[in-house]
């Protein structure tokens, strides 16, 4: 898994890259709760080059999301589709997480 | 080769060599992504369940991963010497429950059990035994 950030205005767009599972999974909650911890956070996670997430990534999701809400944060998920979305879909995760279908919509809704 | 054997032991750190090994035999036999990504997810479920919770010891105890393409069917069987565990006996998690009640115990297993075409287990001596099978083509 590969993690790579820009800043879009207030925004920070978070891609992540390949795969995220029990092995990765811990880096990517560190970074959220890390970007989490400073006041009115904006995060968007692009999933869009995401191959599979197995239930401890939806773990550390839960954390940042639950997170985001305590904080008055924003934490929107977009580029989810193919095998990722049957399984955000699978757990019953799709009406858990703010979801945009593009970047540029994640973008404007954590704004 | 249409078999691969990996042991690891019960430490997250080593999932790694696992998610290659199925990588290898993918490669080798041209395995449709969607097939390889449901087996990585459904094996990451079942060694993270067994790392976190079929050991009372802080010992280090080994896990057996066996892969074999045979006919229609990519199958694993995976064997760990923890407290008796079927999986396919434990309770679904409620994946309806919103966000602030949300647990994400069971949430693996209801993975394993949707994205495998077949799963089996057994007791056999002290040790658990776990067959997870996925048909190639539909």
């Amino acid at each position: 898994m590969d993690l790579r950030e820009e800043q879009v205005g207030g925004v920070t767009v978070v891609q992540v890259k390949g795969r995220l599972d029990s092995t990765t999974s811990p880096v990517l909650g560190e970074r959220l709760t890390q970007m989490l911890g400073a006041a009115k956070a904006r995060i968007v996670v692009d999933f869009s080059q995401l191959e599979y997430i197995s239930s401890a990534g939806f773990r550390v999701l839960l954390q940042a999301a639950k997170r985001a809400d305590e904080n008055a944060a924003r934490l929107v998920l977009c580029g989810v589709s193919g095998k990722v979305r049957q399984l955000f879909d699978l757990g019953g995760f799709l009406d858990l997480f703010s979801i945009a279908a593009t970047r540029d919509e994640g973008i404007a809704a954590a704004n | 080769m249409t078999q691969a054997e990996t042991t690891i032991r019960n430490r997250r750190g080593e999932f790694g060599r696992v998610v290659e090994a199925v990588d290898r035999l993918a490669v080798e036999h041209h395995l449709a992504p969607e097939v390889v990504m449901d087996m990585q997810v459904a094996l990451d479920e079942v060694l993270a369940n067994i790392v976190d919770y079929a050991y009372s010891d802080d010992a280090e105890h080994e896990i057996r991963i066996r892969l074999n393409i045979h006919g229609n069917v990519l199958e694993a069987t995976i064997e760990d010497d923890g407290m008796p565990f079927n999986p396919l006996e434990s309770t679904v998690a409620d994946i309806h429950a919103p966000l602030r009640q949300r647990r994400i115990g069971g949430v693996g297993l209801h993975f394993v059990k949707n994205l495998m075409s077949e799963v089996r287990y057994n007791r056999v001596g002290d040790r658990n035994r776990l067959v997870l099978r996925k048909r190639l083509t539909d």
